[in-house]
């Protein structure tokens, strides 16, 4: 029978191998180099494409600059984890594809661990720093006051809401047990973050709905900086966005598991 | 010239791009889902802007211009960048190279299929669901001439970024940070994420001697005003050939240099 092992392990065992990530990563130091000014730019184009939007239009539905800004500032941040703890699931379809896949199989630590914990994205931590730039320039030009309080409650949020992209990217990357060629799927649920910097107030009924409940890219951002940034009047979906980003993470999880524990290799 | 060869690879990338009918369908969803955003979020901005007419653009003339920007870049986007590269890391570039067609041919042929295929199932479905949504907002006429016209050039300036690019990773022998950043910068400067009408006058000025503007805001200005004086359309035109020939010799240029400095792995 399979043995518990306890959170410390997997915590010492995580840095061994993402320390071993890392140092064959650096070994290519020019891919590392342009892979975070590709980072960097695609951040820049975005900071101008918001930009050029509101020299002409200077506020969207009642959201102001600043508040745009803050959103956006969130979802960065938000999506984060995924790309720097997540992102073997774009090696997943090709490790089943090839059948290395059975590798991950016979190590007697947690399956989804162990094929996510290989690959660590560094660059990832750019975005980091430009969304947690983007929050704190906003927030001081809002008139919110700063608080341990809120500060506390924005960790809080923002960890909880990185979950949800964390549950897409894994339950998209999954499929590819089932179909072959799933890339057009992982890329869908990749592109469903740029629907995160936006208010969901600005859809109408029908796609509220389904952007809170079908595909939850309002938990991304919107409903979890309301507390932030209308801390008189949080609605209800506001309060229990960390309850479903780490219910929806739990289901992706146990999908990518059901999907692994299915896998017979590629009969090689 | 024998122009058979060209079409024998475009036939079968198109039977290649049919296999993948799942791909095709998420595609389709994927770009519906896309639309829904863009139409919401102008939507919102439009109302909130007062009018109903931001330089020269309704909410309308808008909506067409970015929905039509999404299914070209849709059809045109083919990441080249990374065959060639697979081509470089596989040894395939070998067999490539000796083959009777220069690489960049070949490259363009082969890819040409995958073009006619999203172009039939991606673009004219958007574009007959656009046309008549918006009944009457674009007018049937030589406009569509001219606009078939811009797209091929555009088409065209489009590869010789790509297989610019490609080149280029001949030397890094790293793409994903290369090819990131030539979408964002592409997109955004050729007016695909938010139309060129609505950026600010200088940093328009600048944008309009890049060849990016060719890609997608020609044609799709060449569609939307129908008019426009003919020096105007023949100017925009003649820009954008230019721009075609000009990367062209470029590529052809630099890709002579750059082949020296394949290496396969033996084995």
């Amino acid at each position: 029978m399979e043995r518990k092992r306890g959170l410390r392990f997997y915590v010492k065992i995580y840095f061994k191998i993402i320390a071993q990530d890392i140092k064959s990563r650096m070994s290519y130091r020019a891919d590392f180099i342009l892979s975070t000014l590709g980072m960097i730019a695609t951040n820049i184009a975005g900071f101008v494409a918001f930009w050029l939007m509101f020299t002409k239009f200077p506020s969207i539905n009642g959201w102001g600059y600043y508040e745009m800004l803050f959103l956006y500032g969130f979802s960065l941040v938000a999506i984060t984890p995924t790309q720097c703890l997540l992102d073997n699931n774009w090696q997943l379809r090709q490790n089943v594809y090839t059948g290395d896949f059975i590798k991950y199989c016979f190590r007697p630590i947690n399956l989804f661990f162990y094929f996510e914990s290989e690959v660590f994205d560094l660059k990832g931590l750019g975005q980091l720093f430009f969304g947690i730039g983007t929050i704190w320039y906003s927030w001081s030009k809002l008139s919110i006051p700063f608080t341990f309080f809120a500060l506390v409650k924005l960790i809080v949020f923002l960890i909880t809401a990185s979950f949800i992209m964390a549950a897409m990217q894994t339950a998209a990357a999954a499929t590819c047990f089932w179909i072959m060629n799933s890339f057009y799927i992982l890329d869908l649920s990749l592109k469903l973050k740029d629907y995160a910097k936006y208010p969901i107030t600005i859809y109408n009924g029908l796609f509220k709905f389904i952007f809170t409940f079908i595909f939850p890219v309002a938990f991304i951002a919107y409903y979890p900086s309301q507390v932030i940034l209308k801390p008189d009047n949080v609605p209800l979906l506001s309060w229990l966005s960390p309850l479903i980003g780490i219910g929806l993470f739990y289901l992706s999880y146990k999908f990518w598991m059901k999907g692994a524990s299915k896998y017979d290799g590629s009969g090689s | 010239m024998n122009v058979k060869k060209y079409f024998s690879l475009t036939r079968a990338g198109l039977i290649e791009t049919l296999q993948f009918r799942i791909a095709l369908i998420v595609m389709v969803f994927g770009n519906l889902l896309y639309l829904t955003l863009i139409y919401f979020v102008w939507k919102a901005i439009f109302a909130s802007a007062g009018t109903d007419v931001v330089n020269g653009m309704t909410f309308e003339t808008t909506m067409i211009y970015l929905v039509l920007a999404t299914a070209l870049f849709n059809f045109m986007e083919l990441y080249i960048v990374w065959d060639i590269h697979r081509d470089v890391q596989n040894g395939a570039i070998a067999i490539k190279l000796i083959k009777p067609m220069r690489y960049k041919d070949y490259m363009f042929w082969s890819v040409s299929g995958a073009f006619v295929g999203n172009f039939v199932f991606t673009f004219l479905p958007t574009f007959l669901v656009v046309l008549f949504v918006t009944k009457g907002t674009i007018s049937i006429g030589i406009n569509l001439l001219y606009f078939m016209i811009a797209v091929i050039i555009g088409v065209f300036i489009n590869y010789e970024i790509d297989f610019i690019i490609g080149t280029i990773c001949l030397f890094t022998q790293s793409i994903w940070g290369i090819n990131i950043m030539k979408q964002s910068i592409v997109l955004l400067l050729s007016g695909a994420t938010i139309p060129l009408a609505f950026f600010p006058e200088k940093f328009r000025a600048v944008v309009e001697w890049l060849p990016f503007k060719s890609i997608y805001d020609t044609p799709l200005t060449l569609l939307l005003n129908d008019d426009l004086a003919p020096e105007v359309i023949w100017s925009k035109l003649g820009i954008a050939c230019l721009w075609a020939i000009a990367m062209s010799l470029f590529s052809n240029l630099f890709w002579k240099i750059s082949v020296r400095q394949v290496t396969v792995n033996g084995g």
